[in-house]
């Protein structure tokens, strides 16, 4: 495939060690100046199967278009983005825990889109540069990963709407992503469909509500098991694979109506219900930051002030 | 941790035992599971692809504790997960004839990518009040899917390549250089350049010898040891998660083992955690850090055995020249 700056992309997806990619991301990729050295890269890089899904041009038109459709309202991409990169890039998540496959992206296939989303704004003269993690990073902050663990965390089985709420309030994906409380299903579900509501009544800065219930609900969650107030069915792992194994013939995803995902189970209504009056109380008597007050020429660092980010497994 | 709980909480032990594992419905050889390091191989050799883990678990509480304290509604969940993949299975525990509680999880094998840790929480109605923890196992399993033995420390990877002309791009650039310490993934690893000095590996390799030979062996293993401690150490302390109050807490896998073993003799005298806590403080606020690095060099050193061999490096040169005098 040719592309415009006459380099040529691999046909296939492949796989970059952090370390290899680590030396490359310096200050003229972050600014987009320049296109980290393909030729090197790609030398280094251990090529994926030879299965439709680990192709690179869908992925690469779906960035086009993303780029395309969204000129000018970058964050408004994600949400279009997610649901369609999961439905492209069909994988278990033993495969997407892989970081290496994201590095690959990142840097051979759509550098630009990394800096086109995330670059900071210019200061002094100074260009702005997206930070080294969306490149290379946890899955909460590359650019790629957080758009499919984003569309995975909160799909509802093969329903992607709800992944299109989480986008919606950039501050899910920063700080509700990372929680591990939302590992678990309806809890997932259950803070969207409270933060819906918010967004439904029209209320103002629902980024503040998304972090003040996050942080509620993680807080409450050491002493709450909410496994137990809202049992999860497990997810349906043949229907899964089948899934994965249709995307040698599927069409690609379509641009202006939802892909369909795997139906490997929705999450139990009864369950998100049981979950929705304890986060509403939760959020209710949560302390709610407002950063309006806090008005300059920079953009907020997001600082998780008042949300822990400490996972409960970190304590094992 | 210890969590402060606003309502009672199970004060005895509960603990958790894996009884057997079976793998696609073939049970797994006892040997893969560990009691001791409550750890269970999943993956061995032979049997790469598999799809679900069935683990049977026991688990033994305070049963008098239970029956008279003051909660109702007694659930023991077993909870199985993974940092990495986001994974979250449970499974709700039931009473056995033998008093304890048992069950199955399962873990499907696209879910998990590294190691799962499987756990125990005991939740209850306490005070009106459905759903809250009141007790945990005390320990913690875990379930490797990369190790074939049912252990939880990994060695070091050492790999002898051609750093000018082998498959490894990144190398090329350290083409002069005899080795390269890379501690960035799962197992910490130790490029020795093939290319680099001629007669080196061979030097490496060998065994016995004169007493020339034998000084330049352990003197180049002693310097390759000090540099991957010093880097493992670096590594180890770096991008460390911290908890609620911002204390850093100890990584996982191998980098546990380098932290544990190395920061006695960096700072000594300080439980692992206190030590920890003071060198991201000194990282982070840029005070003392160089001071650290005396303690890190002394560290690596001792554990890469510099002294013995630099010991036994100048007698050899001292009976060398000794005979070359005697002439």
């Amino acid at each position: 495939m040719n592309r415009s700056d006459g380099s040529e992309l691999p046909p296939i997806l492949g796989m970059l060690t952090d370390a290899s990619v680590a030396k490359h991301i310096g200050r003229a990729v972050q600014t987009g100046q320049e296109r980290p050295p393909q030729v090197a890269l790609r030398r280094a890089a251990e090529t994926l199967g030879a299965a439709q899904r680990w192709r690179t041009e869908p992925v690469r038109v779906l960035v086009d278009e993303a780029m395309r459709r969204f000129e000018g309202r970058r964050t408004a991409a994600d949400g279009w983005f997610a649901p369609r990169l999961h439905a492209t890039l069909r994988m278990t998540r033993a495969e997407a825990a892989d970081g290496r496959l994201w590095n690959f992206i990142a840097m051979v296939v759509a550098p630009d889109y990394v800096v086109w989303r995330h670059r900071g704004s210019d200061t002094d003269g100074a260009p702005g540069a997206a930070t080294a993690a969306r490149f290379c990073g946890p899955h909460y902050t590359q650019a790629f990963s957080r758009l499919w663990w984003a569309a995975e965390l909160f799909r509802d089985g093969s329903d992607y709407r709800p992944t299109e709420t989480a986008c919606q309030v950039q501050d899910v994906l920063q700080t509700t992503m990372r929680l591990d409380v939302i590992d678990h299903r309806p809890t997932a579900q259950a803070i969207l469909r409270v933060l819906e509501r918010r967004l439904a009544a029209g209320v103002s800065r629902p980024g503040d509500q998304a972090n003040a219930l996050s942080a509620a609900v993680n807080a409450a969650g050491s002493t709450l098991v909410y496994d137990v107030l809202a049992p999860d069915r497990p997810a349906d792992t043949d229907a899964l694979q089948d899934w994965i194994d249709d995307a040698e013939d599927a069409a690609a995803a379509p641009w202006d109506r939802l892909p369909e995902g795997p139906q490997d189970g929705e999450v139990s209504r009864a369950s998100i219900d049981a979950l929705i009056p304890i986060f509403e109380q939760l959020l209710a008597e949560a302390p709610i930051r407002d950063r309006s007050a806090r008005k300059g020429g920079v953009p907020d660092p997001r600082l998780p002030e008042g949300v822990s980010l400490t996972k409960p497994s970190d304590h094992l | 941790m210890t969590a402060v709980f606003p309502y009672p909480t199970i004060f005895g032990d509960v603990e958790l035992r894996v009884m057997s594992v079976s793998v696609d419905n073939r049970e797994l050889p006892y040997a893969m599971i560990s009691a001791t390091d409550r750890a269970v191989a999943l993956h061995q050799a032979g049997r790469g692809a598999w799809e679900r883990a069935r683990l049977r678990l026991s688990v033994t509480f305070p049963e008098a504790e239970i029956s008279s304290g003051p909660w109702s509604d007694v659930v023991f969940l077993a909870v199985l997960s993974e940092k990495a993949t986001n994974a979250r299975t449970t499974a709700v525990l039931s009473r056995s004839a033998d008093g304890t509680m048992q069950g199955t999880i399962e873990l499907d094998s696209v879910a998990h990518l590294r190691r799962a840790t499987l756990g125990v929480s005991v939740v209850a109605t306490v005070e009106g009040v459905a759903g809250r923890l009141v007790g945990s196992a005390t320990q913690d399993w875990y379930v490797d899917l990369k190790a074939s033995t049912p252990a939880r420390q990994r060695e070091i990877d050492i790999v002898e390549v051609d750093f000018k002309e082998g498959e490894h791009e990144w190398l090329r650039p350290y083409k002069e250089s005899a080795w390269i310490v890379e501690t960035t993934g799962d197992v910490p690893t130790v490029y020795l350049n093939t290319g680099a000095i001629e007669g080196l590996m061979v030097a490496l390799r060998g065994s016995g010898g004169s007493p020339a030979e034998r000084m330049l062996r352990d003197l180049a293993a002693t310097q390759i040891a000090q540099d991957a401690w010093t880097a493992m150490f670096h590594t180890a302390v770096s991008d460390l998660d911290t908890d609620e109050d911002g204390t850093p807490m100890l990584p996982k896998g191998w980098r546990e083992s380098v932290l544990r073993s190395m920061l006695p003799d960096v700072l000594p005298g300080r439980q692992p955690t206190d030590a920890l806590y003071e060198i991201v403080e000194r990282r982070t606020k840029g005070y003392g850090w160089a001071e650290i690095q005396t303690g890190v060099q002394f560290a690596a050193g001792r554990r890469s055995r510099a002294t013995r061999n630099l010991t036994n490096a100048v007698r050899s040169v001292q009976n060398l020249e000794g005979a070359g005098g005697a002439r």
